[in-house]
C-alpha cells in the first residue's frame, strides 16, 4: 500500500493537519509546501475499477504511486532484493498555463533500491523531475510512466521496469500471475476517519520476474517473484496518525498476504489497520487487526539512532504462526524521507521453515 | 650584545623625542595602510568574484553553451533522458534592476540543481511549490532583502529584458556563505524564461563530468554546441582584471616608499643627534657591532609598532576602497555580486612583514652609520655635514645609473607588468638619490634671488637648507617622491581622460542612439523590431541610420567581443585608424574579406594588418584578413570589427540591437528626439533613446568613478609624504635649537626667527615642489606609454596639463610650510637661555 507516500509525501509535502517540520535542512520534498486539498478529487466512495486504464495516471488526484518490490535470485541461489518506485505529486490543481515548456503542475519522484543479500549492502537513489519538457511523466496507449531515464511500461504481456541508478541497474519484464486485488472495500482504502481521507489501492500480489542486474559492472541474470502497489489519493492519514508497518509476502504454497498496521501516535494501534490474503485461484478476503496479530520480535538501530522493528511475530486467526524477519538489517532508504524497506523472509514460527519471501516498510519511526 | 645601559639610553631618547617617534610610527603605519588596504580589497574583489562565480557555476566542472543564441531547451531532456548524462543542470541567467540596482537573475530547474549550488538544495523559508508553480515568483538573499527592507511575500516593479515587471518574493535564499548569494535573484527556469524572453532556450547547461566523459561528449552534441571547462572560463575574466590589480598593487608600494623614506629619516636623525651619546658610549666600551644593534633594535620597534597600526588602519582604509575597485569592476568588467571586505590572514601578515623589511632595510644606513662613529668625531656635527656633501655627487651618480639602468631595460622586457612597475620603481629610487646633491645646486642657484627678496634672513635661510643637507636631503626626496606621484598619476589620469573624450568624440558620430537595455548577453540576444529600424529611417529629419549588433565570435585564441555595424555614413566616421592595408579599408570590409581589429587586440594578439584572424562560424572557421587597426577604449579585452551584411550571413543572425540616427541639417534635434521617443513608446519597448552628448557624459563619468580609487591612493600618498616633512622638519629645527638660541642672543626677534624657520621649510618645499615636476614628468610617461600600453593595450596622447603640475608646486610648499608652523612657533618661544643651557 504505501501510506508512507500518504504520509511521508502528502503529509511532509503538506497535510493539512499539521505543519511541516520547517527546518533550514528539510529536504526538498518536505518543503514543497502542498497544504491545500482543494481542487482535487477525493476518494469517498467506492469506484469501479477497469484495466488496462486504471494501470495509468489519475491527475485529478494529488497523489499517485506505482510501488514495486520483489525478491530475486541468480541461478546459483543468490539473493537480491529490490524497490522500484515512481511517484506522482501534484503541485496545483490546474495544469500549467505558462509560456514556458517547463512549467509544472506534476511533480515526480523516484526511488529505487538494491538489496544485496550475500554482501548485506543496500543501494538506493532518489531523483527528482517535473512533468514538463519531456522530463518525467506518462503517456497511454501503451502505458509508459517515466523520470528522466527509469521507467515503467505496460503491455498486454505485463509490465517492464528500466531503471538505472548509477550504482546499479535493473532490466525487468514482470508477469502477472494473477488478476489485481482491490483492496479495502472494493479498492476504497481509508486511512482515517474523516471523509476523503483515503486512496483508491490495488495490487497485482504475484508477478513472475525475470531479467538483468548490473552491479558492480557485473551482469545478473535474476528471476523471483515481484508485487505491485498501485494507489492514487489526495489525502489520507490524520494528526494522531504516526506511521505504519507494511507487509507484503509471498507464500510458497500461492497464497500472498498484504497487511498495513497504522499507527498513532500514542503507540497504539489504528482500528483502520487491513489488508488481505490472496488466494493461488484469485480470490481475496479481507484482514483486519482481529484476524492479524503482529508483534515486533527484534529491533535494530541506525546509525542516528532510530529503531526499526526487523523482525516480527505473525499469528493468522490464532492458528497459524510465522516469524517474518528482514535477511539484513540495513535496508533503510537513506533519501529525503526516510524509512525502512527491505526484503524479508517468512519462516514457520516453530520449525523455522522458510514458507515465503516479500517486502517489508517501517515508516514514520 | 646590547648592554642593559644602552637599552635605557635609547629609552630615554626616545621618550624625550616622543613626538618624532609618534611621527615615524604614523609614517610606517600610513604606508603599511595604504599597502595593506589595498591589498586587501584586490583581494576581497577576487574573492567576491570566486564567490559569485561558485554561486552562479557551483560545483560545475563543465558547460555547454551556444553562441549568441543560446541552447534549444530539448537538448537538456535528450541528453538527460536520452543520455544519462548527469549531473546536470540547466540555467538562464540575465540581468533584473531593483530601484537601479543590478541583481542577477538566475534561472535555475531546483529539482536537478542540488547536485551544483548547495544553496539550491536548501531554500529555506521559502514556498518552493509557488515558485515552481506560479509565474514571476523569485527568491533573494536574506542578506538582501533585509537591507531593502523586503519581505516573502511582497510584490516588486522589477526591470528585466527592457520591460517592467511585478515579481513576487516568495522566499529567502540562505546558504553557507550568505556574502555569497548578495545581488542575486533566483528563479524557476520557467519563470527565467518568461522574464527574460528566452522561452524555447536555455543560456547553458552545467555538468560535473569525469575527463572520460569530457572527452566523449563532443562528439554526441548537435552543431553549434561548446563544452568548455568551467575554470578556463573563469580565469579569462581574472586576467581581464589583474591589469588592474597589479596597477593598484603599484600605488600601494609607491605609498610604502614613502613611509620607507621616511623611516630612514628618522633612523638618519635619530642617529644624527645621538652622535655625542654614541660618540661616549664608545668611549664606554659600547662597540661598533653594540651601536649597529642599537640602531637596529629601535628600528625594529619603530617598524613592529608602526607596522600592527599599519594593518588595523588598512583594514580601516580597506573597508571603502573596496567598495571603490568593485564598483570598477562592475563598471568595466563584469557585474561582481559582492561588496564586502573579507580580511584575509595572508594579506595582513603580509603587509606587516613588507612594512618591517622596509623599516629596517631604511634603518640600515643609520645603522651603520652610527656603528662608524668614532668617539673623537662624535661631537662635531659639521663633520656629518660634510661627509653627506661629499657623498652627495655620487649618490648622484648612483642615482643617474639605477634609473637609467631601468630606463634602458624596459625595450627589452616584452610585455610584463611587474618588470615594467620594477623599472618604474627604479626610477624613483634613483632619481631620490639625486635630490641631495640637485637640492644643493638649486639652494645655490637661488640664494642670490632669494636673497634680494627676503634679504639676509632668505640667504640665511638658503644657506641652512644647503648645511643640513644630512636632514633636509631625506625629507625633500619624500616630499619629491610623493609629489612625483600626484604629478605622475594626474598626468596620466588627464591624458587617458582627454583621449578618451576625443575618442568619444569621433566614435559617437550619429545624433540619437537607441538600444537595447540589459546585459551584454541579453542585448546579443534581442534585437530592436525590423518595422521599428523601418520608421526610424522614413523619420522626417533623420539622414542616416546605423545599425549596430554586440556579440561575441570565436578565434583562433579564444573568444572576441564582436561588433557588425552596416554601411551608414557615420559609421565611416566613427573610426581612427591606426594603420590599414589600405588606404581605405572599408571595401575588403564590406565584401567580407576582411575585419578591423581594435588596437587592445592588436597589441594582445600582435596582430598587423594583412595579418589572418580565423573566426569560427556555424559553417565552420573562416579566414579573414586584418584590414585595419583602430582606436578604441571601450573594453580591454580588445573587439573585432564586422561587416554587418555579412556577420547576418555568415553566423545566421540578422538581429540588430542599437541603431545610431544622424539628424539632417536644419533638423530640430530635440523635436526628432522626442519623435523617436513617440515611435518607440509605440513599440512597447523600454528601449532606451538617448542623445549623444548624454552618453558621452555617462561614459566620462564613469572614467572617473574608474579613476576615483586612483584619486584616492594619490592622496594617501601625499598624507605619507606631509607626516615626513612634518617629521623631518620637526626635527631638522629642533635639532639646531642651540643655533637659533644664538641666533636669538644676536638679537633676532622670535618673529624673526619664526620668519626664518619658515623660509627654510618653504624653499624645501619650493625645491621637492620643482624637483617633483621631472619626475612625475617621467612617470607618467612611464605609467602611458609603458604600463598602460601593458596593461591595457591603448596608446593614448601625452597631455602636460598646467594644471596639474601647479598644483604639484602648490602642494609641496603648502604641505612644507604647514609643517614648519608648529617647530617655528615653539622656535619662537623658546628662551634662549634656556636653548643655551638645554645642552
Amino acid at each position: 500500500m504505501h501510506p508512507r507516500l500518504i504520509l511521508g509525501i502528502a503529509m511532509l509535502l503538506a497535510a493539512c493537519e499539521a505543519p511541516p517540520p520547517a527546518t533550514p535542512d528539510a529536504p526538498l520534498s518536505e518543503r514543497l509546501g502542498a497544504t491545500d486539498t482543494a481542487g482535487y478529487a477525493r476518494a469517498v466512495a467506492p469506484r469501479r475499477f477497469a484495466f488496462p486504464a486504471d494501470h495509468g495516471p489519475h491527475p485529478a488526484y494529488r497523489n499517485e504511486w506505482w510501488y514495486f518490490t520483489g525478491n530475486l535470485a541468480t541461478a546459483d541461489g543468490r539473493r537480491f532484493g529490490y524497490q522500484v518506485t515512481l511517484f506522482r505529486i501534484a503541485l496545483r490543481p490546474q495544469p500549467p498555463d505558462r509560456a514556458s515548456a517547463w512549467g509544472m503542475r506534476d511533480l515526480w519522484m523516484g526511488h529505487v533500491a538494491l538489496s544485496d543479500a550475500r554482501a548485506a549492502r543496500h543501494l538506493a537513489a532518489e531523483r527528482f523531475a517535473r512533468a514538463a519538457a519531456g522530463l518525467a511523466g506518462s503517456q497511454t496507449d501503451p502505458l509508459r510512466i517515466w523520470l528522466e531515464d527509469w521507467q515503467i511500461e505496460h503491455s498486454a504481456a505485463g509490465w517492464r521496469l528500466d531503471v538505472d541508478a548509477g550504482t546499479f541497474a535493473l532490466k525487468l519484464d514482470l508477469r502477472p500471475q494473477r488478476p489485481p486485488v482491490l483492496q479495502g472495500e472494493a479498492g476504497l482504502s481509508r486511512k482515517s476517519a474523516a471523509p476523503g481521507n483515503a486512496s483508491y489501492y490495488y495490487s497485482v500480489p504475484r508477478l513472475a520476474t525475470r531479467g538483468q542486474l548490473r552491479l558492480d559492472g557485473v551482469e545478473f541474470a535474476l528471476d523471483g517473484l515481484s508485487w505491485l502497489d498501485r494507489e492514487w489519493s489526495t489525502s489520507a492519514l490524520a494528526a494522531n496518525q504516526a506511521g505504519w508497518d507494511w507487509f507484503a509476502l509471498q507464500f510458497a504454497d500461492g497464497r500472498d498476504l498484504m497487511y498495513y498496521r497504522l499507527r498513532r501516535t500514542d503507540g497504539s494501534t489504528d482500528p483502520l489497520s487491513a489488508g488481505s490474503l490472496t488466494w493461488p485461484d484469485g480470490h481475496s478476503e479481507p484482514l483486519h487487526a482481529r484476524r492479524l496479530q503482529l508483534t515486533p520480535a527484534r529491533w535494530w538501530q541506525a546509525d542516528d539512532g532510530t529503531r526499526y522493528p526487523v523482525a516480527w511475530d505473525l499469528t493468522l486467526d490464532g492458528s497459524e504462526r510465522w516469524h517474518v524477519s528482514a535477511v539484513f538489517d540495513d535496508q533503510r532508504m537513506d533519501v529525503s524521507v526516510r524509512y525502512w524497506e527491505g526484503m524479508v523472509t517468512v519462516e514457520d514460527a516453530s520449525s523455522g521453515r522458510e514458507l515465503g519471501r516479500g517486502y517489508l516498510e517501517l515508516a514514520g519511526y | 650584545m646590547v648592554t642593559p645601559a644602552l637599552r635605557v639610553a635609547s629609552r630615554r631618547d626616545r621618550r624625550r623625542h616622543l613626538g618624532q617617534t609618534l611621527l615615524s610610527l604614523l609614517g610606517i603605519a600610513l604606508g603599511v595602510a595604504v599597502l595593506v588596504a589595498v591589498d586587501l580589497a584586490n583581494e576581497s574583489a577576487r574573492r567576491a568574484f570566486d564567490l559569485s562565480l561558485t554561486t552562479l557555476t557551483g560545483k560545475a566542472t563543465h558547460r555547454l553553451s551556444a553562441g549568441t543564441h543560446g541552447l534549444p531547451e530539448g537538448l537538456y531532456t535528450t541528453l538527460r533522458v536520452r543520455d544519462r548524462l548527469r549531473p546536470s543542470t540547466p540555467v538562464i541567467e540575465g540581468l533584473a534592476t531593483y530601484r537601479g540596482e543590478p541583481f542577477r537573475l538566475l534561472g535555475i530547474d531546483p529539482l536537478s540543481d542540488g547536485d551544483f549550488r548547495p544553496a539550491s538544495a536548501r531554500l529555506p523559508e521559502g514556498d518552493l511549490r509557488a515558485l515552481l508553480t506560479q509565474p514571476a515568483t523569485v527568491l533573494m538573499s536574506a542578506r538582501d532583502l533585509d537591507r531593502l527592507g523586503l519581505q516573502p511575500g511582497a510584490d516588486i516593479a522589477v526591470d528585466i529584458a527592457g520591460r517592467t515587471r511585478t515579481v513576487r518574493l516568495v522566499g529567502r535564499l540562505q546558504g553557507d556563505n550568505p556574502a555569497a548569494l548578495e545581488g542575486l535573484m533566483v528563479a524557476d527556469i520557467a519563470t527565467a524564461q518568461e522574464l527574460l524572453q528566452r522561452v524555447g532556450y536555455l543560456d547553458r547547461i552545467d555538468l560535473i563530468l569525469t575527463p572520460a566523459q569530457a572527452a566523449a561528449l563532443p562528439s554526441r552534441l548537435p552543431a553549434g554546441v561548446q563544452l568548455a571547462p568551467v575554470r578556463a572560463d573563469s580565469s579569462t575574466q581574472q586576467r581581464m582584471t589583474a591589469a588592474f590589480q597589479t596597477n593598484l598593487t603599484a600605488m600601494g608600494l609607491l605609498a610604502l616608499l614613502v613611509g620607507a623614506l621616511l623611516v630612514y629619516n628618522t633612523m638618519t636623525f635619530s642617529v644624527l643627534r645621538r652622535r655625542r651619546l654614541l660618540g661616549l658610549l664608545r668611549v664606554l666600551g659600547a662597540t661598533r657591532g653594540d651601536l649597529f644593534r642599537l640602531v637596529l633594535r629601535e628600528s625594529l620597534l619603530l617598524g613592529v609598532v608602526g607596522s600592527l597600526l599599519g594593518v588595523l588602519l588598512g583594514m580601516a582604509i580597506g573597508q571603502g576602497l573596496v567598495k571603490l575597485v568593485t564598483r570598477t569592476i562592475n563598471d568595466l568588467y563584469f557585474v561582481l555580486t559582492v561588496s564586502s571586505l573579507l580580511v584575509s590572514p595572508g594579506v595582513l601578515v603580509k603587509g606587516f612583514a613588507v612594512g618591517l623589511a622596509a623599516t629596517l632595510g631604511a634603518a640600515l644606513g643609520p645603522a651603520w652609520d652610527a656603528a662608524r662613529t668614532s668617539p673623537q668625531d662624535a661631537t662635531r656635527r659639521s663633520s656629518v655635514e660634510r661627509r653627506v656633501h661629499r657623498a652627495a655627487p655620487w649618490l648622484t651618480l648612483a642615482g643617474v645609473l639605477v634609473a637609467g639602468s631601468g630606463l634602458i631595460s624596459l625595450p627589452f622586457q616584452g610585455n610584463g607588468l611587474t618588470t615594467a612597475f620594477v623599472a618604474l620603481f627604479m626610477v624613483i629610487i634613483g632619481f631620490a638619490l639625486t635630490v641631495p646633491w640637485m637640492l644643493l645646486a638649486l639652494t645655490r642657484l637661488a640664494q642670490p634671488l632669494v636673497g634680494r627678496v627676503f634679504g639676509n634672513a632668505g640667504r640665511l635661510a638658503a644657506r641652512n637648507v644647503a648645511a643640513g643637507l644630512s636632514r633636509s636631503g631625506v625629507a625633500v626626496a619624500a616630499l619629491t617622491v610623493a609629489v612625483a606621484a600626484t604629478v605622475g598619476v594626474g598626468t596620466m589620469v588627464e591624458s587617458f581622460r582627454a583621449t578618451v573624450a576625443l575618442w568619444l568624440e569621433q566614435t559617437l558620430a550619429s545624433d540619437i542612439y537607441i538600444s537595447l537595455p540589459g546585459s551584454a548577453a541579453e542585448r546579443r540576444r534581442n534585437s530592436l523590431p525590423p518595422e521599428l529600424l523601418a520608421a526610424l529611417r522614413e523619420l522626417p529629419g533623420v539622414a542616416s541610420v546605423s545599425e549596430g549588433r554586440p556579440g561575441e565570435v570565436d578565434a583562433q585564441f579564444g573568444p572576441l567581443p564582436m561588433l557588425a555595424l552596416n554601411d551608414a555614413p557615420q559609421v565611416r566616421r566613427g573610426f581612427r585608424f591606426l594603420a590599414t592595408v589600405d588606404t581605405d579599408p572599408w571595401p575588403a570590409l564590406r565584401r567580407g574579406a576582411a575585419v578591423f581589429v581594435s588596437e587592445a587586440l592588436a597589441y594582445r594578439h600582435d596582430l598587423r594588418p594583412g595579418d589572418t584572424l580565423t573566426l569560427t562560424t556555424p559553417q565552420g572557421p573562416r579566414p579573414f584578413t586584418v584590414g585595419g587597426v583602430f582606436s578604441d577604449y571601450s573594453t580591454d579585452r580588445g573587439l573585432v570589427l564586422l561587416d554587418r551584411a555579412s556577420y547576418a550571413r555568415l553566423w545566421h543572425d540578422p538581429g540588430v540591437s542599437s541603431s545610431g540616427l544622424v539628424l539632417t541639417a536644419g533638423a530640430d534635434p530635440a523635436r526628432v528626439l522626442a519623435a523617436v521617443r513617440r515611435l518607440v513608446a509605440a513599440s512597447g519597448l523600454a528601449v532606451q533613446v538617448r542623445p549623444t552628448a548624454e552618453i558621452r557624459a555617462e561614459s566620462l563619468a564613469v572614467f572617473d568613478r574608474t579613476f576615483a580609487i586612483t584619486g584616492v591612493l594619490r592622496l594617501l600618498a601625499v598624507g605619507v609624504a606631509f607626516i615626513g616633512v612634518l617629521s623631518a622638519l620637526l626635527a631638522l629645527q629642533l635639532d639646531r635649537a642651540r643655533e637659533h638660541a644664538t641666533l636669538r642672543a644676536l638679537g633676532l626677534t622670535p618673529r624673526q626667527l619664526g620668519g626664518l624657520v619658515s623660509l627654510e621649510c618653504g624653499l624645501m618645499g619650493l625645491a621637492a615642489g620643482l624637483l617633483a615636476l621631472p619626475l612625475g614628468w617621467l612617470m607618467a610617461q612611464l605609467l602611458i606609454q609603458v604600463i598602460n600600453r601593458r596593461s591595457f593595450g591603448w596608446t593614448m596622447q601625452s597631455l602636460l596639463p598646467p594644471g596639474v603640475l601647479g598644483e604639484a608646486v602648490l602642494l609641496a610648499v603648502a604641505a612644507a610650510l604647514l609643517a614648519g608652523l608648529y617647530p617655528a612657533w615653539r622656535l619662537a618661544r623658546i628662551a634662549p637661555a634656556m636653548a643655551l643651557r638645554e645642552e
